[in-house]
């Protein structure tokens, strides 16, 4: 029961640090938030909610991301798209985030 | 209201007015897409049980809007070394103030009589007074800049000295002696046995009547306290054996660490009868026989030190009981928690 706790708390640290780039490199084009977590679950990446949404928030105050409401469907929903200086970012980060790759891969080879 | 909505709401109740209408509605418009989704995946109508389970995966409203600010504080970490800085800045400067006003408060009516009781009291609970009124201004200060600050201007006001690694305190050695120390208590160790052996009189209380240039000095100890000179001169003297030992040593043992704890244990069974004593005060209504007094002052004289003196004893007990505990933890630590 504790391993368990334990290996799913590493989990959730691991995952946290991936989350950041996974949402700025899905959002070149306009999502909202539940089309987004969708977007993440369906190429194998669970996100909360709880995780989710802050994140859109506090990466929209950074000015990686903006946003905007729109009316659909009878009800607004506000869509995040990765912003000017998201962009020059992102190449940054995925590089960063192939260095990490290469030199873990050496690590747990 | 359906329960989405009041979920909604009560979620919009934990998180500050600026960002909360934002923050429902982004909510409620995610929560009808959930809804939806569910619909479409089951087939089945939208109904009350439905929303239940989707608001109780959610999780509570608390906890949804602890998400949105997960470290709400007074003063942030951002905020805080400024916030300590001017916290000791002002607690230096109102801790003079304080000793200068009482210094002159207390002089104004001399050391003697109701007066000054009341005026020793009135000062520290005006001064404490003072010291909690300038803590909450600081505190509500520093809470609206945290609130108000953006952080480009806070790092700014923050101290940023450089850290010296070279600072750094040295390996801690559990049998290093504090040669300072022992040398500053054989001194007063001295000091205090000549003191009550050959001058025993000194022990008393300077006292100014009617606020004239004429002090009064008056021996506070009784004979019963004097009984047991002899008791405290082997302790004090152990003591100052103990310590010049050490001094010599350099270094604490299994032996002196025992010594030191027997010498202490001694002297605080002194304490402990010295309390037990009646009379051990020398004050008497006719030790004020011949000095120009009321009797009423000459009883509240009587009536402080009645209080001062036994204080006084609490407080060396004090003192004694933290240096056995932290003698007897020195023992523990090198001889079983570090093996």
């Amino acid at each position: 029961m504790a391993n368990s706790e334990s290996l799913d708390n590493v989990v959730l640290e691991l995952r946290r640090g991936v989350i950041v780039l996974a949402v700025l490199s899905q959002l070149s084009g306009e999502q909202y938030g539940y089309s987004l977590l969708k977007l993440l679950s369906d190429q194998g990446l669970e996100v909360d909610q709880g995780t989710l949404y802050p994140l859109l928030r506090r990466l929209e105050a950074q000015g990686l991301l903006e946003s905007v409401w729109k009316l659909e469907e009878a009800r607004p929903r506000r869509y995040y798209v990765i912003s000017a200086e998201g962009r020059k970012l992102l190449p940054k980060l995925k590089k960063e985030w192939a260095d990490i790759v290469s030199v873990m891969k050496k690590m747990l080879a | 209201m359906n329960l989405i909505d009041r979920y909604v709401r009560e979620v919009g109740k934990h998180l500050p007015a600026k960002s909360r209408e934002d923050i429902e509605k982004e909510l409620k418009s995610t929560l009808e897409d959930m809804i939806e989704d569910r619909i479409e995946q089951s087939g089945a109508a939208r109904d009350e049980a439905m929303e239940i389970e989707l608001l109780k995966e959610y999780g509570s409203p608390e906890k949804v809007a602890g998400t949105y600010y997960p470290n709400q504080y007074l003063i942030g970490p951002r905020m805080f070394p400024l916030f300590t800085m001017v916290l000791k800045i002002v607690g230096t400067v109102l801790s003079v103030l304080a000793i200068v006003g009482l210094t002159v408060g207390l002089g104004k009516v001399g050391f003697a009589g109701r007066e000054f009781a009341q005026v020793l009291m009135q000062k520290v609970f005006e001064y404490v007074g003072i010291a909690i009124t300038a803590f909450g201004n600081i505190v509500l200060v520093f809470a609206i800049l945290e609130r108000t600050l953006p952080d480009s201007e806070i790092k700014d006001l923050n101290p940023n000295e450089p850290w010296d690694p070279a600072t750094l305190p040295d390996e801690e050695q559990p049998n290093a002696v504090k040669r300072g120390d022992l040398i500053a208590g054989v001194i007063f160790g001295f000091a205090g046995l000549i003191m009550l052996n050959f001058y025993p009189e000194i022990f008393g209380m300077p006292i100014n009547f009617n606020d004239d240039e004429n002090w009064y000095f008056i021996p506070v100890l009784s004979d019963a306290f004097f009984r047991f000179l002899p008791w405290i001169n082997i302790v004090c003297l152990a003591q100052i054996g103990l310590d010049l030992y050490l001094i010599r040593q350099n270094t604490w043992s299994n032996i002196s660490r025992v010594g030191k704890l027997l010498v202490e244990s001694a002297g605080l069974a002194i304490t402990i009868t010295l309390l037990r004593i009646p009379n051990i005060i020398g004050f008497s209504p006719e030790s004020f026989s011949n000095l120009p007094i009321q009797a009423d002052d000459a009883r509240a004289v009587m009536e402080i030190l009645g209080y001062i003196f036994p204080f006084i004893l609490v407080i060396v007990l004090i003192v004694q009981l933290i240096e056995i505990a932290k003698s007897a933890y020195g023992f523990w630590k090198v001889n079983y928690k570090m093996k």
